[in-house]
């Protein structure tokens, strides 16, 4: 939390800056809590249900902490002409919860996800972000199960999208030291 | 004290000169969203090692669009072509690598190899290729070709030389010639890019904003991240020259949170761009000064709507406003704005650098120049590409997509987002420009393509996208979110055997209803509807009618029926079924028993399926399809044995 509101502090006092202080929120707690809506209305000097407005309207907003492990199910219609639905219904009957819920202990999680264009791995989830893909529904119930179990059936990476670095000449050369840092940055 | 553009693209040149012509083997790895998903991020892992070991130099690159071969490499040799490969998995990365190196990688390589970009000698070449063929590759030029994430690559081949011719001209000279080249917006209206411009450009000013659409909500259209991803420099260039031509000197690039690759590398694209003196104050010595930010989407459908879009770049909820006022009277901030897509503005630079001519060279009288197309669903070949407008559909999703898999029909598509409406397959003699899908009665849109064949539902699909447009309705107005979600329970009943007769007269009242909405969210909601009751008639009443789904996909119309109780795979299948539904026959009744005792022993009562538990999920029958048929839950007796 201290970390948090020292880094909202850095953003400028503007009503501009609500999403990025909600996606500050989200990234450096985990979820959107009370206090964080607070810290945010206090810092853009706007009334709390301002700030309550955009951090409910945008699905990706969580209000609740985030499950240890993640499985993002595409709602895609591409996913959907393969058998979208029927991974959607293994998960639920599998970790025992709905659609956007987490499991009692919020070991497991399970949520919508739409479509960002890797369809040519239809069928498919996200695991921690990591496309798992094209899935049998077969594959579904072991990877679910294996979920369960707390096993990695897959050994995730840290991020779940890297930007490899540059190494012909290292990244330093090509984009200078201060911007390798920054891509770092913006990959996080 | 800046430099000059000459000055800047001959160091950029220089730099790259090892990329552009090798002196030493150069791989190129694609690096984007669709290859990650590959594990293309395995593969570089593994490559860096291994090509250091072999003297090869090794760079990311973004996409060539090959999305059902990633992860896909190329590889260039000195003196010889550009051979492009795929997939390569991880695990398989130096047995390629060696083969590839080899005196005859057409024969050494074979079972990776898709063909030569560039000519080689015994390597077929990719224009081949059914995917490649086709297309006219302009916006796409330099993509899978260049490293995205270097200034220097995109310089070299031309990048901010059409900045640089710009920033001389008469900014109406500009609008004229983006005009006259006839642009359409690519974010689904086709509105000419030129007269937007103007309006923007004839606006009061000081102070004007440009914004740039990337929030892509269209579930299938990958088009703008594609572009972020593989060329952002293009996406950027084309908005400074839209500054210069509106007068506008700060813009805002909104993107979706689904694409953190996209926005990681267009926030790097602009810091480089600024440090070269290409965007900021007095851009190239010139007194022209334009900057842009990027505004991170959090998840939000119509916030792709333009005054959405507005909305959430404010900080507010993205509720979208009623028009007029446009956006070029009353945009961000209240000022003066224009909103354009991604693909919009990326079309400019080439229009500065070429001319109008030579834009219209290709596509058709209302839609001139090309289009970048995302095609995918039940194809063989899914993945990105970029034709003249004008092509046929079918060249584009059954020649370059290959159609659905082998045994399969195509039934329809499903163009233009959720929003687009749907097509049967007889419609794939369209052609692909915006006039004919008008007439259909649905939107070409921004280049989403989806194609399902006959394992698909209509119904199903069809209320899948009412659905998405209930979730994503902004709920400014009940027309729009109670309409949608009245349209989502009529076919939510019709998929459970509860249609009626009446539900046609229904569905008509909802879409007239739903043409009162405040924006075009709810107005083109039931275009998938529409689609359903006028191309997809037969299904739909047959679903009403007869309560059933003759594709067998709908759960709530289909049961699961065991056709073989003894199946050893069907035994098999008892412990992966998630519900544990399929259960033992109930034992023959007590009186009957004691006789048969015995013989119960010898030959148990097998196995069967409780209809109670049963999801529908299709692990039996993927484990033993000798002993289990879906059939229809009205119809079909409840013991086929
Ligand atoms: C509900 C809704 C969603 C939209 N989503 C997008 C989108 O994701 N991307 C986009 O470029 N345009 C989208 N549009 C169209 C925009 O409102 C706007 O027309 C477009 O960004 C203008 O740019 P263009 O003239 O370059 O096409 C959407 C429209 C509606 C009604
Ligand atoms: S529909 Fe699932 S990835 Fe596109």
């Amino acid at each position: 939390m201290e970390r948090f509101a020292g880094l909202l502090g850095q953003l400028p006092r503007e009503q501009g800056q609500m999403l990025r202080a909600l996606h500050l929120a989200q990234e450096e707690l985990g979820w959107i809590s009370r206090d964080a809506i607070r810290l945010i209305a206090r810092h853009l000097r706007v009334s709390e249900a301002q700030v309550y407005g955009p951090a409910t309207f945008y699905a990706e907003f969580r209000h609740s902490p985030p499950p240890q492990t993640l499985v993002t199910w595409c709602s895609g219609p591409s996913c959907r002409v393969v058998g979208g639905d029927r991974i959607r219904r293994i998960f639920e009957a599998e970790f025992g919860c709905r659609l956007g819920e987490n499991t009692a202990d919020d070991a497991l999680g399970l949520w919508l996800g739409q479509c960002n264009g890797t369809c040519e791995r239809a069928p498919m989830v996200w695991v921690n972000g990591r496309v798992v893909g094209p899935l049998t529904m077969v594959d579904t119930v072991r990877l679910a199960r294996r979920l369960k179990d707390g096993e990695d059936p897959i050994d995730w990476p840290e991020q779940p999208i890297k930007i490899a670095p540059a190494t012909f000449t290292g990244a330093e050369e090509v984009y200078g030291s201060a911007h390798a840092a920054e891509l770092d940055g913006a990959a996080r | 004290m800046s430099s000059s553009y000459e000055e800047i693209r001959e160091a950029a040149e220089l730099a790259a000169a090892p990329r552009r012509a090798p002196e030493r083997p150069l791989l190129r790895v694609d690096l984007s969203t669709s290859s990650i998903a590959a594990e293309a991020d395995r593969l570089w892992e593994a490559l860096v090692p291994l090509c250091a070991e072999r003297g090869v130099d090794l760079i990311r690159v973004g996409t060539l669009g090959l999305s059902w071969l990633q992860p896909v490499v190329e590889l260039e040799r000195p003196g010889a072509g550009a051979v492009v490969y795929g997939p390569v998995p991880p695990a398989e990365a130096a047995e390629f690598l060696d083969a590839a190196l080899s005196a005859d990688p057409a024969e050494a390589a074979a079972r990776w190899l898709i063909g030569a970009r560039t000519p080689e000698a015994g390597v077929p070449s990719l224009d081949a290729h059914p995917f490649w063929a086709p297309q006219e590759r302009r916006l796409m030029r330099s993509m899978g070709v260049i490293d995205p994430e270097s200034l220097d690559d995109a310089i070299a081949e031309g990048a901010y030389e059409a900045l640089d011719r710009a920033i001389g001209m008469e900014p109406m000279a500009i609008c004229d010639l983006v005009l006259a080249a006839g642009v359409g917006g690519r974010g689904g209206g086709g509105f000419p890019a030129g007269q937007k411009w103007k309006f923007l450009l004839g606006a009061p000013g000081p102070t004007k904003y440009l914004v740039c659409n990337a929030d892509e909500g269209d579930p299938g259209a990958f088009v703008n991240r594609v572009l972020m991803e593989s060329d952002p420099h293009l996406v950027i260039e084309g908005m400074a020259i839209a500054g210069k031509a509106t007068g506008a000197e700060y813009g805002f690039i909104y993107i979706r949170d689904e694409y953190p690759l996209a926005i990681a590398r267009m926030e790097l694209a602009l810091v480089q761009a600024r440090e070269r003196g290409l965007l900021g104050e007095d851009i190239l010595g010139s007194d022209f000064s334009f900057d842009l930010e990027i505004t991170r989407g959090a998840g939000s459908y119509v916030c792709g709507e333009e005054t959405g879009l507005i909305a959430s770049v404010e900080g507010l909820r993205g509720m979208p406003k009623i028009r007029p006022p446009f956006p070029a009277q009353k945009g961000v901030f209240a000022e003066p704005s224009n909103v354009n897509n991604t693909e919009t503005y990326a079309n400019v630079p080439l229009i500065v650098r070429r001319g109008a001519d030579w834009y219209r060279q290709h596509g058709t009288e209302s839609d001139p120049g090309t289009k970048m197309f995302s095609i995918s669903g039940a194809l063989v070949r899914p993945g990105i590409l970029e034709v003249p407008f004008g092509m046929g559909m079918d060249e584009l999703l059954l020649g370059c997509g290959g159609g659905p898999p082998e045994g399969r029909e195509p039934k329809g598509i499903q163009p233009g987002g959720p929003l687009g409406g749907l097509l049967p397959a007889s419609d794939l003699r369209l052609k692909l420009e915006r006039p004919p899908f008008t007439e259909r009665g649905v939107l070409l849109g921004s280049g989403g393509l989806i194609l399902f064949d006959d394992r698909a539902s209509a119904v199903d699909l069809t209320k899948y996208f009412s659905e998405f447009c209930e979730d994503e309705s902004c709920g400014r107005c009940t027309t729009c979110h109670g309409g949608s979600q009245r349209l989502v329970e009529v076919l939510e009943r019709i998929l459970h055997g509860d249609g009626r007769a009446e539900d046609l007269e229904r569905i008509g009242v909802i879409d007239q209803t739903l043409q009162n909405a405040n924006c075009l969210h709810g107005q083109f909601t039931p275009y998938a509807v529409r689609g359903l009751v006028n191309y997809f008639r037969s299904e739909l009443d047959v679903h009403i009618e007869q309560r059933r789904d003759p594709a067998l996909a709908a759960p709530g119309l289909t049961r699961y029926l065991v056709t073989d109780p003894h199946s050893a795979e069907l035994a098999g299948a008892r412990p992966l079924c998630p519900t544990g539904a399929i259960v033992d026959r109930a034992a023959p009744p007590a009186d009957h028993a004691a006789e048969e005792g015995e013989r119960a022993e010898i030959e148990p009562a097998g196995l069967t399926i409780d209809d109670a538990r049963c999801i529908r999920c299709d692990v039996c029958r993927e484990l033993a399809p000798q002993a289990v048929r879906v059939v229809d839950r009205f119809l079909a007796p409840l013991e086929a044995v």
